[in-house]
């Protein structure tokens, strides 16, 4: 088809859509080539910027406004996961257990108190609700920068270790510690740790 | 229990993915951070898919609510935003779609809360101001599937999904809105 652009060229918003929207089109070599495709475009890529300027400032003119997600969030009132039952030995009267959620969130809170340490992910693999059934955690952690990372999945491992000891009657056979983030040091110390 | 400082501070500068994995075995406190985090983008997408400020905000409650059910699931946590404007956008067609059930109001024009607020006329740069006005006097169908692709940035297939209609609608529909706005810009400039 000869390029005339004082003629129309025949191509629809829709031809040009697949181009603006994926990059491509099987017209690419006369879109590319066309005046008037190229200045359709350029009113379409004008009109895909003020899209995202007026979303930024649909979010701006909310600012911030922390009282409504509080409304918002209490409203939800979220129940934390459960999970398996694991058992506990209460003797021969009680029937005792306690829930896999609940010791998952027992790992997040030791590891989080070990400066520099957020928990992310924390499986226990393994049989938990047999009782003495080997059991290996996994745990996802994000360290901050400056904490050298063998000494803090040692020290993760091992409290991590003696709390389970301690709170639970699961049998671990391993603690895997995978460091899967890391942060940047924060400005001041607020660690103690300059 | 009052939550230590440090603890806060490590849940503020988490990036997205280890908030959802933690939120996904269960801490609430994480999901709240996410919450807080992507909030406001939350609300302001469900504002320009909702009729009303009052069903936008009921749309952010639902759809937290189903990101709590369902944040175990997310494979990518990297993907997190993308993933609460999907919800909000699933929440908000269903909301539409359960007033018209209740309403009949298929293909009635747009009630008068969907014109633009003191907050919005605020909107700094006129260039704006044309596209929010000329986008509040587009046909609902083709509004929201012209914020589902520019705002929530889903594919031509997610926008037909979640709409209920044809991948070949989809396409129709936002080009008359996009040749709408343009020539409305346009005329502005």
């Amino acid at each position: 088809m000869a390029m005339n652009p004082t003629q129309d060229c025949g191509r629809r918003i829709e031809d040009l859509s697949d181009y603006l929207d994926y990059g491509y089109s099987a017209d690419s070599d006369h879109i590319e080539n066309c005046p008037q495709c190229q200045a359709r475009l350029a009113g379409l890529r004008s009109l895909s910027a003020a899209a995202l300027d007026l979303l930024d400032d649909d979010v701006a003119s909310l600012g911030d406004d922390p009282s409504w997600l509080d409304g918002m969030l209490a409203n939800l009132r979220l129940e934390t996961r459960a999970g398996r039952t694991i058992p506990l030995d209460g003797g021969d009267l009680d029937e005792l257990s306690e829930t896999e959620g609940a010791v998952i969130a027992m790992v997040r809170s030791v590891g989080d108190s070990l400066a520099g340490v957020l928990i992310g992910r924390c499986r226990l693999e393994g049989e938990v609700s047999v009782a003495g059934a080997p059991v290996e955690v996994s745990i996802h952690v994000s360290a901050r920068y400056g904490h050298p990372l063998p000494t803090l999945a040692e020290a993760l491992r091992s409290a991590v270790f003696d709390e389970l000891q301690v709170q639970t009657e699961l049998n671990v056979a391993a603690v895997h510690v995978a460091f899967t983030d890391m942060r940047p040091p924060l400005d001041e110390s607020p660690e103690g740790q300059p | 229990m009052k939550i230590p400082q440090d603890f806060s501070d490590k849940l503020a500068e988490a990036p997205d993915e280890v908030l959802a994995e933690r939120a996904g075995d269960g801490d609430v406190a994480a999901f709240e951070m996410l919450a807080r985090r992507h909030g406001s983008l939350m609300r302001a997408y469900a504002r320009r898919l909702a009729r009303s400020f009052d069903e936008a905000d009921d749309v952010v409650q639902e759809a937290l609510l189903t990101a709590w059910k369902d944040i175990a699931s997310v494979q990518d946590g990297t993907a997190v935003k993308a993933w609460l404007m999907r919800i909000v956008a699933h929440r908000a067609i269903d909301t539409g779609r359960r007033r018209k059930t209740h309403h009949n109001l298929d293909d009635q024009p747009d009630p008068a809360d969907s014109k633009p607020t003191p907050e919005q006329s605020a909107v700094a740069g006129s260039a704006r101001r044309a596209l929010n006005d000329a986008l509040s006097r587009l046909p609902e169908e083709q509004r929201r599937c012209w914020v589902l692709k520019e705002f929530g940035g889903q594919s031509y297939g997610e926008i037909a999904e979640a709409l209920g209609i044809s991948e070949t609608s989809v396409r129709g529909r936002l080009a008359r809105a996009r040749t709408t706005l343009v020539k409305e810009m346009e005329e502005w400039r």
